[in-house]
């Protein structure tokens, strides 16, 4: 291929971005999922406290999950060196954090 | 006690798909249903619907990103204003008055509403030219429409001020707790000039980031009530992942003439509240 003016891109040899990101989102949907369904199926059984256990555990599974995928991109930039992009996920990754410090001392 | 869990459980669902396919968070439906028909304390509602929106999140965003509907870099560079909009929302808290700023904002929704009816009938944007920092930024996109059956190439134009309605849609949602995704949609459809799938697929994104940060401190508080959040978030989930298998089907224009009604009625319902 030796066309000209078209824009330099460089194929990356990893996967694109959207299938890691899809396959962390799906992980964590389906543990959260699995862990809910079990949960409420025990509550159905009459044991209360470890349904909400389990529950419970589902809840911050499915918490964890969009924060998890702030982490990854930027680790996925990171690895590509587009350390602009790398930046702006760190930006993501300290306001959240941040924002979590405030909410539980001052909410 | 197991009728109530199956009937959040069956309204969850529709949530799910509806939210999943406008880009929403789905709390215009959870909270009104869950207070209303339930009785559920507010603080509650609120709590499971924060949760519930990531589920909405990350439920459909598996189909979309694989359809490669969601932009991933618009939405790490407007991530950036939701979440220090959030953060500055939490901290000036107290200091602004709330029935202000309902006005405000609805007026907003309003406006944006009305561009939006003005340009039901449009599929695609034309004719956009990317500003200098897209271009740098490589915000352009490409999705096949399955709807369309052809691939779409798209430019991004509007990289700043977008950037600063998100700010300000971060501070909606950090002191009123509200506007998951229908401040963001509106500013990618009219400002960036986002193809309107795209738009509500990297809302659908990004609003599970701007969600967990709040869903922690009701973790912490104590207001996720696991009997009530455990139903709600399943039947999120399970409609998410159906919704977004529908959406994907769907023309653009469709999706926005679903839009549009609930644009205008949360506009109105911020009005309202702010003059009450």
């Amino acid at each position: 291929m030796t066309t000209h003016g078209s824009e330099p891109h460089i194929p990356s040899p990893h996967e694109p971005i959207e299938l890691t990101l899809a396959r962390l989102l799906r992980i964590g949907s389906f543990i959260a999922a699995v862990l809910i369904a079990a949960g409420i199926g025990t509550m159905l059984l009459g044991k209360e406290t470890a349904a909400t256990r389990l529950i419970t555990a589902g809840l911050l599974a499915l918490l964890a999950t969009p924060i998890m995928r702030v982490i990854a991109a930027g680790l996925i930039f990171v690895r590509e060196k587009d350390w602009r992009f790398a930046c702006f996920c760190l930006v993501v990754i300290c306001s959240l954090a941040a924002g979590i410090y405030l909410g539980q001392t001052h909410g | 006690m197991l009728v109530q869990t199956l009937e959040i459980f069956l309204i969850a669902i529709s949530a799910g798909v509806f939210g999943s396919m406008l880009g929403l968070g789905g709390g215009i439906i959870i909270v009104p249903v869950l207070t209303l028909l339930f009785n559920v304390p507010m603080q509650t509602a609120v709590a499971a619907s924060t949760v519930s929106i990531i589920a909405t999140s990350t439920g459909a965003a598996v189909a979309f990103l694989r359809d490669r509907l969601t932009n991933t870099r618009v939405a790490i560079w407007l991530e950036m204003g939701t979440s220090t909009g959030a953060l500055s929302g939490a901290l000036i808290a107290g200091y602004l008055d709330q029935r202000f700023l309902y006005i405000l904002f609805g007026l907003l929704l309003t406006y944006s509403g009305y561009n939006m009816f003005k340009t039901r009938k449009n599929e695609l944007p034309e004719g956009v030219v990317p500003d200098r920092l897209s271009q740098k930024l490589q915000l352009q996109g490409s999705y096949t429409d399955r709807q369309l059956g052809k691939k779409i190439d798209y430019q991004v134009t509007g990289t700043i001020p977008g950037l600063i309605v998100m700010y300000f849609s971060g501070i909606a949602a950090g002191l009123l707790g509200i506007g998951a995704g229908i401040f963001k949609v509106p500013a990618m459809d009219q400002i960036m000039r986002i193809p309107f799938k795209a738009s509500t697929a990297t809302s659908n994104f990004m609003i599970g980031v701007t969600a967990a940060s709040g869903a922690v401190v009701y973790f912490a508080r104590g207001d996720v009530k696991p009997m009530i959040a455990g139903p709600v978030v399943l039947g999120v989930l399970l409609g998410a992942i159906l919704g977004a298998k529908l959406m994907v089907r769907l023309k653009s224009s469709t999706i926005r003439k679903l839009f549009i009604p609930i644009i205008i009625y949360t506009a109105f319902e911020m009005i309202y509240r702010g003059l009450k």
